[in-house]
């Protein structure tokens, strides 16, 4: 090599040499830039992504009857769920990429392997970014579920089975519409503002008592923090906080007793509602057909389609106690009789000739017999129409109701359940409101007739008729009907109960308390209801029978279909001398109320007043139907 | 054995030695989640490389240099067998490449070896004249000896492997000087070229992605920008001192992808925060300035070509990887040597040191 060379060939060397040492400079600058300027932000975006919130569901709080037996109880189920940032990222319209093409086929897949449709789900997951929850995809495996879901998580590495705890209603339909069921919140209950602390993905109590004390039962969802790697799995757990279960719930239910009208009604519709005459208490109350809610629970529970559905057609999604109007035929005459002599239009001495029937404003009205001249304490004895109708001739449609309002029957009781209806009382006002043409806004004194004898317009729940009852044998005091007891205190493990409900007192001449009591007391005795006669416990009570169909002859009415026959009423309370409990039963096209409802009322009464102070029931022990996966521990309200 | 290994040139060998002893730290720690036996791995390449090593070292350069036209051949046709036979494999990374040669099981990426081999044709016919009898028809010759296998490696598709074989031009200007001609000659060629080659399918479409989303770092941090991303993440995360080896949370915890392979100097910057780049990056320095080093004092101008094009190949390597780990360029696929995992590559560039070593040796002794 020539010297020229050599030197242009050195010197061309440095600079090479210089461009990459001024190269690897401006690299070691720019690092320097990101690791010394950025790096506190960027460590804590590292951070953000490896440390993630996850929730751990807490149990909701167990509902015990009066005497301390469950009635929803708590088991831990497995779960197949996506953690919230274990979802896949797919787009919300169109995918952009193949990254998102590739998510979509993803959960197409596993949404066949599901079983599920694949749009649902893909909006399922869209739907749950951002909520901070796990999606669920199939609750409550079972040991075969489970050999699945381990073959699904082996495909789709991105689904993970979760322990979580889940109601079990114990009896099956022994109560489902006073304990109600779970579920996850919906969308249109977010938009509500009573949610407005609810997320998606959150469980809810959906009906019943579930619902109206959710804020009690629910607990407070605990959270882990959690180092997690890029697939969500965990790696390490950095804290913990832990979750609060719901409060153990006293109920004023008692399960014996709720048994019994479980057991009376079988194949028959109808309500009833045992009313605590101390407090108010609801010592049962039942609506048949009744539903189980665990089929609510469980996706494998075909009785939830059923229900749905009404394919038995006793339409047991309706709770017929407090949601639900029915003429209460003669058991309101109880109301007019204390209407009448409110308003003086008759004194207890007064009498009213019952020749079997007798036209009023030119319609013929009949009554069951003939009963002659006849005083208020007799009419109601044998439930005579015609007196009655006479008393709807000489009192206004708005004088009834009225007195109807002053006790409380016009109203909601305010029982805490969800969905109660008002009963109805008729007034020329309520009239008014119901249409818009002339014609039929007036109301005609034959209106005014008909509803003397709890037909037409009138129409009241079995929790309303209940109360009024209550009303009457307390003589004027008006009761608050309530399903909580109390809570479980957590120091003491005590029932801690609430205070009582505030009772309403209303001022009346005792004497005619005195007339109406007797006049329940010999309907019992040898009127209408004698059939359930027990010597040793004084029963009053009233009769009613209210009519769903009109017929012209006893001889059409035998004949027709079940569904056209006459509803049966019978309400009342007992003791007389000391009241404790007041009821109201109803059976749907029953026939007549002496047959029907008032025998019921009598095993009510021998339950509660004989045969549970030796011999209670036993709590209901029945659990849901079908497979469950047993994880050893059950939640007891007592532990954390 | 002693005698051989005292033909080795120490001021090379030792930085080389502590970057190697770098990169197997780092292949433990990163592998430590997953692949926990991949130091392991390249620990034995490495093994296989020294032998390698030795045994060229030991030998004349000129021996090698002599049959650069063979050797070259048989670069080109081991890139042809790639292509055109059923020995080509297409394995899992590089979206459906065709780069690989041999099994499943034992493979090798030819691509990394023929950038040396056309390096010692390309220095051995330039430097076999001088540099005034070097005009234009050797000029091209040289040219379309190193776009011939840039054709056949960018056809694979591999674009960033096939860039890498333009630094061996460097000895272009080395030879002639730099010439304001030249600079707007190529500065047109370009122009034309890359509109054509951006239009053509020439340049997948992939590749046009990669190079939209790295003008937008900002989007599509979830999917196409995720690598670059999360290798930012890392890089800061590591801030001054580092978060101590086995300690990164974006390399431990597998946010930071290819973390063994072309972005394993993330998870590196991670773990030992800034002293750790700035100690890398100045082995990586001193190393190339050793073999450049060699370059100036080697006895013959085919030596001296050589071991500055090994430079830039080298160089381009590593400053194109640490610059696209830190998102200053985009994201070609470009693995950094002595750090990231791989058999061919390791191989590759022992083979082309080793022939630098026994220049070096030859500079000493004669």
């Amino acid at each position: 090599m020539d010297q020229r060379s050599r030197f242009l060939l050195q010197r061309r060397l440095g600079v090479f040499e210089g461009v990459v040492w001024c190269l690897l400079g401006i690299i070691m600058a720019r690092y320097g830039w990101i690791q010394i300027l950025r790096g506190k932000e960027l460590k804590q975006e590292a951070m953000m992504q490896a440390v993630k919130i996850r929730t751990t569901p807490a149990p909701r709080g167990l509902v015990l009857d009066r005497n301390g037996n469950k009635l929803i109880e708590n088991q831990y189920a497995l779960n197949l769920v996506i953690e919230q940032e274990d979802l896949p990222d797919l787009p919300k319209e169109q995918p952009q990429n193949a990254r998102q093409s590739n998510a979509i086929q993803q959960v197409q897949a596993l949404a066949r392997e599901l079983q599920m449709e694949p749009d649902d789900l893909r909006r399922k997951i869209v739907g749950q970014f951002g909520t901070n929850r796990f999606l669920l995809l199939k609750d409550n495996l079972d040991e075969f579920d489970l050999a699945e879901a381990e073959k699904i998580r082996a495909r789709f590495p991105f689904v993970t089975i979760k322990q979580a705890p889940r109601r079990i209603y114990m009896g099956e339909e022994f109560a489902g519409h006073v304990l109600g069921y779970v579920g996850e919140v919906s969308k249109e209950d977010l938009a509500q503002p009573k949610y407005k602390n609810y997320r998606q993905g959150d469980i809810i109590g959906k009906e019943g008592l579930e619902s109206s004390h959710d804020d009690m039962l629910r607990g407070k969802d605990g959270s882990r923090e959690v180092v997690a790697d890029y697939l969500g799995r965990e790696v390490a757990t950095k804290g913990e906080v832990p979750y609060k279960v719901g409060e153990t719930v006293y109920l004023t239910l008692d399960a014996g007793l709720q048994s019994i009208l479980h057991n009376a009604y079988g194949e028959e519709n109808g309500a009833a509602v045992v009313l605590d005459l101390r407090d108010g208490g609801v010592l049962a109350m039942y609506s048949s057909g009744s539903f189980d809610p665990n089929a609510f629970l469980d996706r494998r529970n075909t009785k939830k389609t059923e229900y749905l559905l009404d394919s038995d057609g006793r339409n047991r999604m309706y709770h017929r106690a407090i949601k639900t109007r029915h003429s209460p035929g003669s058991t309101f005459k109880l109301l007019m009789a204390l209407s009448a002599l409110e308003h003086g239009v008759i004194t207890p001495q007064s009498r009213i000739t019952c020749t079997g029937t007798k036209s009023f404003y030119g319609a013929p009205r009949r009554c069951e017999g003939t009963h002659g001249s006849i005083d208020l304490l007799h009419a109601i004895t044998v439930s005579c129409n015609i007196f009655f109708f006479e008393l709807g001739t000489r009192l206004d449609i708005d004088q009834i109701f009225e007195t109807a309002h002053k006790y409380g029957l016009a109203e909601k009781t305010g029982v805490d359940l969800p969905g109660e209806i008002a009963s109805r009382i008729p007034s020329r006002a309520w009239k008014e409101r119901q249409s818009s043409d002339p014609a039929k806004k007036k109301w005609y004194s034959g209106d005014t007739v008909t509803a003397a004898v709890g037909q037409g317009a009138v129409g009241v729940t079995a929790i309303g008729l209940a109360r009024f009852y209550s009303t009457l044998a307390l003589k004027g005091k008006i009761i608050t009907p309530h399903l909580l007891l109390g809570y479980r205190d957590e120091q003491t493990q005590k029932l801690k109960e609430y205070p009582p409900k505030p009772v309403r007192d209303v001022a009346l001449d005792a004497n005619i308390w005195t007339l109406l009591d007797q006049a329940m007391s010999q309907v019992v005795k040898y009127g209408t209801a004698r059939g359930i006669y027990m010597p040793d416990l004084e029963i009053c009570g009233k009769t009613g029978t209210a009519q769903v169909t009109a017929f012209t002859t006893r001889e059409a009415y035998l004949a027709s279909a079940k569904q056209f026959r006459d509803h049966a009423w019978f309400a009342g309370y007992a003791p007389r001398d000391n009241p404790q409990i007041a009821w109201a039963i109803l059976v749907e096209n029953a026939g007549f109320g002496a047959s029907a409802a008032a025998p019921i009322a009598q095993k009510v009464c021998k339950y509660w007043f004989i045969e549970r102070k030796t011999n209670p029931l036993p709590p209901p022990v029945k659990r849901p139907s079908g497979s469950y996966y047993a994880i050893p521990d059950e939640i007891d309200g007592d532990k954390q | 054995m002693k005698g051989r290994m005292h033909r080795l040139d120490f001021s090379i060998l030792v930085p080389m030695l502590l970057l190697i002893g770098l990169g197997i730290l780092t292949l433990y720690s990163a592998g430590k989640s997953g692949q926990t036996r991949i130091w392991l791995k390249q620990l034995l390449f490495y093994g296989v490389s020294f032998g390698l090593l030795l045994g060229i070292a030991s030998r004349s350069p000129h021996q090698i240099f002599r049959k650069s036209l063979w050797i070259y051949s048989f670069g080109i046709f081991l890139l042809l067998l790639v292509a055109f036979t059923p020995l080509g494999l297409k394995l899992g990374a590089g979206e459906g490449a065709k780069r690989w040669l041999g099994t499943k099981a034992l493979n090798f990426q030819p691509s990394e070896l023929v950038r040396w081999t056309t390096l010692i044709f390309v220095a051995d016919f330039l430097g076999r004249r001088m540099a005034d009898q070097i005009k234009l028809p050797e000029i091209t010759t040289a040219i379309s000896a190193v776009l011939l296998p840039v054709a056949i490696v960018a056809k694979q598709p591999d674009l960033g492997m096939a860039l890498s074989y333009l630094p061996i031009l460097i000895v272009i200007p080395l030879i002639k000087g730099f010439n304001w001609k030249w600079l707007a000659a190529i500065t047109i060629v370009i122009g034309i070229s890359v509109p054509v080659a951006w239009k053509s399918n020439l340049i997948q479409q992939y590749q046009k992605n990669r190079i939209v989303d790295f003008l937008n770092p900002a989007t599509n941090l979830k999917d196409k920008n995720y690598q670059t991303n999360q290798a930012r993440i890392a890089i800061g995360a590591g801030r001054i001192f580092g978060q101590g080896l086995t300690g990164g949370t974006q390399t431990q915890l597998n946010y930071l992808p290819v973390k063994t392979t072309d972005f394993i100097f993330a998870a590196w910057a991670e773990e030992r925060g800034f002293f750790g780049v700035l100690l890398a990056l100045g082995l990586f320095g001193i190393f190339l300035n050793r073999i450049l080093a060699v370059s100036r004092n080697a006895k013959t101008l085919t030596e001296s070509y050589f071991c500055s094009g090994a430079t830039a190949i080298l160089g381009l390597n590593i400053i194109v990887n640490v610059a696209m780990v830190a998102g200053t360029l985009p994201n070609k696929g470009m693995v950094l040597p002595f750090f990231s995992y791989g058999g061919s590559s390791t191989i590759s560039y022992f083979i082309g040191i080793s022939v630098i070593m026994g220049i070096a040796y030859r500079s000493k002794v004669l």
